[in-house]
């Protein structure tokens, strides 16, 4: 460790630069994987955070809810698979209303109080009670969605009171609110005054003690015709443009993860050549090359624990700017991307150790020639 | 018992079809305090020599008795961990870590050895600054030191370890004559205090008046081994 602190301290610009540029990478990691966490919670916030562990659609749906409606034949049948404690109708609809003074699209979700369907993710407030209360999105309160604020369902329909704040339960990138069935069917026949019966978007199932969600869909989907049941990630990750999101991501991180331990890998190595002849002097006066190497990785664990450190804080500053957007610091997410990249990064230095492993003593007694 | 037994040493290096012989059934003792300038032109073998006396090289025949310890058929591992506990090397030009302070170049050899610098560690190493009249520049760097400084701080990290015997590669060639003679004096009062000996490589005639016995080198052979020189 003596070398390599030494080294350290003695070329603190060197390495300062490299310990920024290693944070700047990171930094643009964790805010890209920020921002596609938050827009695909945009888009399917309220499934990913609602209390079904099995979503049933329509077979025509094609995974998407606004498409979708359940029959009250199909909803018995679902109820009565083996594994299945709950079966509960959920609604979803996109209405215009007035919030905040403003007419907005917003998506209501209709689930019956104390049953399966309902958001997981209270932070403020409470559950709706009874007709016509709400729980909205936290991302939203700003724009007439916070608590005791009421929301109109146009025209002239029924008036919601926000009750609770919950997180990251938007859906199609635009505000929501989960509210009892009747509630959803009355904003329903605001829309639609003739309707006879309202049926549900899809059946959120809450699966018994020891089946499996996946279990369970696969027995819905071999029994009852017509429908397609999926577990929550399932449904999540089928959504409409969730996938294309992703991937089009996925390629920028990709890139990233590339680029980090290629800057990190290339610097050591270029400084192992530079003290070449260093090296060889302590290779010739005894240092084992395992504890050369040791300095080596004790550096790269340096440079990047320190690089991630400066990419947290430039991450969690950078998040305080854009807290519309539905971000949120995510701890862990950066704890494991810090973790990849190390590994990353000492992948890339092996050039170095092998360089490093592969010098001979006996190029000191050379003088000028010395060389790796 | 002496401190290095070299006997009927050779160290053939094949190039394509051809075998080179860089050294040639070489014989030497050097005995404890004894100072020996090794005396040849370029290409002779006198580095090739040192090289295998100190554990760098290892000799394609012949034995080669360090304090000792028979280190002909050391592997590379062992021959490392030879190196660090019984030989002090000065080399021609390459001889401080640009990164480490005078004071620190020296505290190398500590860590190596699995020191951790400690007190007694710094107090040495402070000492032996003093003592080769360095105590002013502990802490500055090798890029702040001059060539003779430089070579003096080689010699105390040489001395660090308390070796037996102690190995210099040319160390006098990178400086001009007045502070070659200077140090080549510290050379030679250092091991005479220490009764440490020392095998000091050179093509310069003019420094043989700084060891005990000089053997010549020519074409990979010793001869005239047992030349007497009167110690300065």
């Amino acid at each position: 460790m003596f070398l390599a602190f030494h080294e350290m301290r003695r070329a603190k610009v060197r390495f300062g630069l490299l310990t920024g540029a290693v944070g700047l990478l990171v930094f643009l990691i964790l805010f890209q994987q920020t921002l596609l966490t938050g827009l695909v919670n945009q888009f399917i916030g309220a499934l990913k955070n609602q209390s079904g562990e099995v979503l049933v659609y329509n077979g025509q749906a094609r995974k998407n809810l606004e498409g979708s409606i359940i029959l009250a034949q199909q909803a018995a049948e679902i109820a009565a698979i083996d594994g299945v404690a709950d079966a509960a109708p959920l609604g979803e609809a996109t209405f215009t209303v007035t919030a905040g003074g403003d007419e907005r699209d917003t998506v209501i979700f209709g689930y019956e109080l104390g049953r399966t369907g309902a958001p997981t993710t209270l932070i403020e407030g409470r559950l709706p009670a009874t007709d016509n209360e709400a729980v909205a999105s936290e991302k939203d309160r700003a724009d007439g969605y916070d608590i005791g604020d009421v929301v109109q369902v146009l025209p002239d329909g029924v008036q919601i009171t926000v009750v609770g704040i919950a997180r990251d339960i938007n859906f199609s990138v635009a505000p929501v609110l989960f509210v009892d069935f009747a509630t959803f069917e009355s904003a329903k026949r605001t829309r639609n005054p003739d309707a006879t019966t309202i049926l549900p978007s899809a059946i959120a199932i809450h699966v018994a003690d020891g089946a499996s969600p996946e279990a369970v869909a696969d027995a819905i989907n071999a029994q009852v015709e017509g429908v397609q049941a999926l577990t929550r990630q399932q449904a999540v990750d089928g959504a409409p443009g969730v996938k294309s999101v992703r991937d089009s991501f996925r390629v920028i991180l990709a890139l990233f993860y590339l680029v980090v331990p290629l800057v990190t890998g290339l610097f050591f190595l270029i400084v192992t050549f530079q003290k070449a002849s260093a090296l060889t002097l302590l290779r010739a006066i005894g240092a084992p090359a395992k504890l050369l190497v040791r300095g080596l990785l004790v550096q790269v664990v340096i440079v990047t624990a320190l690089g991630s450190l400066v990419a947290f804080g430039l991450y969690a500053a950078a998040l305080q700017g854009v807290k519309n957007l539905g971000v949120h610091v995510e701890v862990a997410t950066s704890v494991y991307t810090s973790l990849v990249v190390l590994a990353l990064a000492l992948v890339t230095s092996l050039v170095a150790i092998r360089r490093v492993l592969r010098i001979d003593p006996i190029a000191a007694t050379t003088g000028a020639g010395v060389h790796l | 018992m002496s401190v290095l037994e070299m006997t009927d040493v050779r160290k053939v290096y094949r190039s394509g079809d051809i075998d080179i012989v860089a050294l040639d059934h070489a014989t030497l003792q050097v005995e404890h305090g004894e100072i020996v300038a090794l005396l040849g032109p370029s290409g002779s073998g006198k580095t090739t020599l040192l090289s295998i006396a100190g554990g760098l090289l290892t000799p394609t025949e012949g034995t080669v008795v360090v304090n000792g310890n028979d280190i002909t058929d050391h592997d590379a591992k062992e021959l490392t961990g030879f190196r660090r506990e019984n030989i002090g090397f000065v080399f021609q030009s390459v001889n401080l870590v640009p990164f480490l302070n005078a004071e620190e170049n020296l505290l190398v050899v500590d860590e190596l050895g699995g020191g951790k610098g400690d007190k007694a560690a710094k107090a040495r190493a402070r000492g032996l600054l003093d003592e080769l009249g360095l105590g002013h520049r502990a802490k500055n760097m090798p890029a702040q030191l001059s060539g003779g400084e430089r070579q003096r701080v080689a010699i105390g990290r040489a001395l660090f370890n308390n070796p037996k015997l102690v190995l210099f590669d040319e160390p006098t060639s990178a400086l001009d004559t007045k502070i070659g003679a200077q140090v080549m004096e510290l050379i030679h009062s250092e091991m005479k205090a220490r009764d440490t000996a020392a095998i000091i490589v050179t093509h310069d005639r003019r420094m043989t008046e700084y060891a005990d016995r000089t053997v010549e080198i020519v074409d990979g052979r010793l001869g005239a081994a047992g030349l007497q020189t009167a110690a300065h």
